[in-house]
């Protein structure tokens, strides 16, 4: 039996001018799974990727976290929520250090003093100590504490990208969107993701998944959603899904059935 | 009232022209020129430097003029445009805002900070109709536009070199891979851009005088009728030039022609707070 | 506690600041060098908001006026000067808002116009309500700082009351860098989409960014007009507005004592550079683009572990 569903979302719908990225999509993730959406190029996963962070809002649709409707909510209020992501093309702060870089997010749903940080009351350092403590946590899980003080500019590429998802665990989230985290990984790299994202699945947060690399998705999703053209064409488990002959048709294209 | 109309679109015609060099160059670069008013002086002190110091015919002034704009704007392009290409726009912005300041200031040098008057090509006795007086030069200043206008529709539409143009502005780095000659369009953006400038001071120095510092605010106009026509749109650069040179002389006259610069930004702002993407415009938002 | 490398050049360079009233009596220098900190703390408000949140504003010359025309008007018409401050301090914050909130959704090209405007506009009203501004011609005979009636004389005394002001300044500043505040600010600049999915209010953050460097600018404004004791439109126009963010971005755009660099040096120049007469603008101009092109991380990037370290520093 599926536990019940952390996010709902029912007829997400985006239009770019003529063309319809989302069609109508509905969605239901269980918690505390690995869900997998996977498909063709264009097929709309980032896009719907972006309407539920609200980094890009859907036109049309509503979409819940357990009672929450963030439908067209500001990321930040999403994030206070508890739905963090990480990036495609990498976005980390540049000018900030790998520890910073947590602690931007590690202070999510903290109440900000000004005057505490004026005064540097006892308050203030209470509050910077337990960030500290947070991100610190979060660098952990990913292995990257011993970078802490470095310069974030300094990680080389999947080093990175741990980055982010330290970054993304430090807000505390019970869902977590991850990106295309394998992208310009290589194989050792890979197994490490797929070791963290194991990890975070036994603490018991939810994991969303948009990824090509096909092994990793497999390995180690409990469910995988297929887009094509916008729409949902196949939901399963990974191995009802590989055999689906709409989602082979969708990565193959239609010639293959004229073959 | 018809007089204030008359004005006000002489005014505003000036204003399109500036704002028509502006979104060349940005059209085709992605720079915002923040210097434009200070090129609009230069062109004016030129043509005085043609006619007045060295009594040229009016016509020969507004050749060489036109001329030496169009190579001020390449020159431009080699010291602002490639050293900076791919830097943020904010270091872009500080760059023409340095060159407004060095071009400002040599003219102070060169010429004197006292205004200078430069005759009008056109001569005659206005034409009177229903109350209204229309002098030569403003009836030269519709036809310039208009003109201006033509050529740049044709241009950039007819002839295979501003079909070139438009696909550089369209997609730089596609034009350069299929083949099409980059800097060249590049460079006839700036000089094209430039030279509509340097008409643009042969345009308004008989009307209200050239003096170096007059580049300031002309400038900050043309960009504010870019904003308000929608940034890159150029028509609606021309419908919102007029639109300003009225709103301005009417304001001057009704409220107070103190404020007469101030005009301008107050319409710029309620624009962008309003159509945030001008009224005509339909710029890009941000990728995801 | 153990010396960080940073502290030593740090007690130098207070050292030789302290003690500079000592080498020279001349109170033109002095007053250049007082002129010079006011310039410092305006630069440091800039910072926060375009150094740091990435917001271009040329509306900080704008605010710097705001705070030393309230003061000097209400000096002049016989408040005490206690109240000075905390009026100026009224005045920017409400501009600050008046500017801060219909441009909160613009960027870059759309925003240095708009701040450009707004800064000419404040200029306008300041050259044109000659009843109360004086006009052109400014307010002269501005009553000094007096709190109890007690107050600095000599620009010698102001140079070392204005330096503890630029201290605290920095102080503040530092404790913001090292704060919530501060690590939103500089996450709002570097990726505004990462930064909101971050849980930070982007629009929120630049706002009180703004308002931050509005109050700098005002307070800095207030004691320009106690201790210079007279100021006019031109000391705050578009042209100043235009030389700040050149101090800033010449210092290092980010960096606390880049700031102290950048507008001490670029106020000195013009001075010790006056012979130059009209060609000292051009070169000025010429120099500044050169910086952009050559040093795009300021003359302070030079010493680019500088920041770094105090990153890592608890």
């Amino acid at each position: 039996m599926t536990p019940a569903p952390i996010i709902t979302a029912r007829g997400v719908t985006r239009r770019f001018g003529g063309l319809v990225a989302l069609d109508s999509i509905d969605l239901d993730v269980p918690t505390g799974i690995v869900q997998a959406i996977i498909g063709p190029n264009g097929s709309g996963k980032t896009t719907l990727l972006n309407a539920l962070s609200g980094a890009s809002h859907a036109d049309a649709g509503s979409i819940r976290i357990r009672d929450h409707e963030i439908f067209r909510l500001k990321p930040h209020r999403i994030a206070q929520l508890g739905l963090a992501r990480t990036f495609q093309n990498i976005r980390i702060f540049e000018n900030l250090s790998v520890l910073e870089n947590v602690k931007v997010a590690a202070a999510c749903n903290k109440p900000m003093s000004f005057f505490g940080i004026l005064a540097s009351n006892a308050q203030h350092r209470h509050s910077e100590a337990n960030i500290d403590v947070i991100a610190r946590e979060a660098l952990e899980t990913v292995g990257l504490v011993h970078r802490a003080d470095d310069r974030a500019t300094q990680l080389p590429y999947a080093q990175r990208r741990l980055l982010e998802i330290a970054r993304a665990l430090a807000s505390k989230p019970n869902v977590l969107l991850l990106d295309e985290p394998a992208a310009g990984m290589n194989m050792t790299e890979s197994m490490t993701l797929l070791d963290t994202i194991a990890k975070l699945k036994n603490r018991g947060i939810t994991i969303l998944l948009v990824e090509h690399n096909v092994r990793l998705v497999m390995g180690i999703s409990d469910r995988v959603t297929v887009l094509d053209f916008g729409k949902k064409i196949a939901e399963g488990t990974p191995s009802d899904v590989q055999r689906n002959p709409l989602v082979i048709e969708a990565y193959l294209g239609r010639r293959h059935r004229h073959a | 009232m018809g007089q204030l109309v008359v004005n006000g679109l002489a005014l505003g015609s000036i204003y399109a022209l500036v704002a028509l060099g502006l979104l060349l160059i940005f059209n085709t670069v992605q720079i915002v020129n923040f210097a434009q008013g200070q090129l609009l002086m230069l062109g004016a002190f030129i043509g005085i430097s043609c006619a007045v110091t060295h009594e040229l015919p009016m016509a020969a002034a507004w050749a060489v003029t036109m001329a030496a704009m169009a190579l001020v704007g390449v020159v431009f392009m080699v010291l602002v445009y490639f050293p900076l290409r791919g830097r943020p726009a904010f270091l872009v912005i500080l760059t023409t805002i340095a060159m407004g300041i060095v071009l400002e200031n040599l003219a102070l040098i060169i010429w004197g900070p006292l205004p200078v008057s430069l005759p009008s090509p056109v001569s005659g006795p206005p034409l009177r109709f229903a109350g209204v007086v229309v002098s030569m030069h403003q009836l030269f200043i519709f036809a310039t536009l208009a003109v201006i206008l033509f050529l740049q529709f044709v241009f950039l539409t007819k002839t295979r070199f501003g079909i070139l143009m438009q696909a550089t502005a369209q997609d730089l780095h596609t034009a350069r891979l299929v083949g099409i000659p980059v800097k060249r369009t590049i460079a006839v953006a700036f000089a094209l851009g430039t030279m509509l400038s340097g008409i643009a001071g042969l345009l308004v120095a008989p009307i209200f005088l050239a003096e170096p510092t007059m580049g300031g605010s002309l400038g900050l106009k043309g960009f504010v009728v870019s904003v308000i026509g929608g940034f890159g749109n150029l028509p609606g650069a021309v419908i919102g030039g007029l639109f300003l040179g009225l709103i301005e002389t009417f304001g001057a006259r009704y409220i107070s022609s103190n404020f007469r610069d101030a005009y301008a930004f107050i319409v710029m702002i309620t624009v962008l707070i309003v159509w945030p993407r001008g009224l005509f415009g339909e710029k890009s938002s941000e990728k995801v | 506690m153990k010396p960080e490398r940073w502290h030593w050049p740090v007690l130098a360079a207070t050292v030789a600041a302290l003690a500079i009233p000592l080498i020279t009596q001349d109170s033109y220098i002095i007053q250049l060098l007082n002129i010079a900190i006011l310039n410092t703390v305006v630069v440091l408000g800039l910072n926060f908001v375009t150094g740091w949140t990435g917001q271009i504003n040329f509306g900080q010359a704008a605010f710097y006026g705001l705070g030393a025309y309230t003061t000097a008007i209400a000096a002049k018409s016989g408040l005490p000067w206690i109240t000075t401050p905390f009026l100026s301090v009224i005045v920017v914050i409400v501009a600050s808002l008046a500017l801060g909130l219909p441009t909160m959704r613009l960027r870059t090209y759309y925003l240095a116009m708009t701040t450009i405007g707004f800064g000419e506009i404040i200029r306008l009203i300041i050259v044109h309500w000659e009843p109360v501004t004086g006009g052109t011609s400014g307010l002269r005979a501005i009553p000094g700082i007096s709190i109890l009636g007690i107050g600095p004389e000599g620009q010698a005394q102001h140079y070392y009351l204005l330096l503890a002001t630029l201290a605290l300044a920095m102080l503040v500043a530092a404790r913001i860098r090292h704060s919530v505040l501060g690590r939103a600010m500089i996450a709002t600049r570097d990726s505004e989409i990462a930064a909101e999915q971050s849980g930070v209010d982007t629009a929120r953050t630049k706002l009180i960014a703004f308002m931050i460097g509005a109050v700098y600018a005002g307070l800095a404004g207030c004691l320009y007009a106690s201790s210079i004791r007279f100021i006019s439109p031109d000391s705050f126009s578009s042209t100043q507005a235009i030389l700040l963010m050149t101090m800033l971005i010449v210092g290092g755009m980010g960096s606390i004592a880049g700031c102290v660099f950048g507008a001490v040096a670029l106020t000195i120049l013009p001075e010790a550079l006056r012979f130059l007469g009209q060609w000292y603008l051009v070169l000025y101009g010429l120099g500044v683009i050169a910086v952009i092109v050559l040093a795009p991380g300021g003359l302070a990037s030079l010493a680019s572990q500088f920041p770094m370290r105090r990153a890592g520093v608890r």
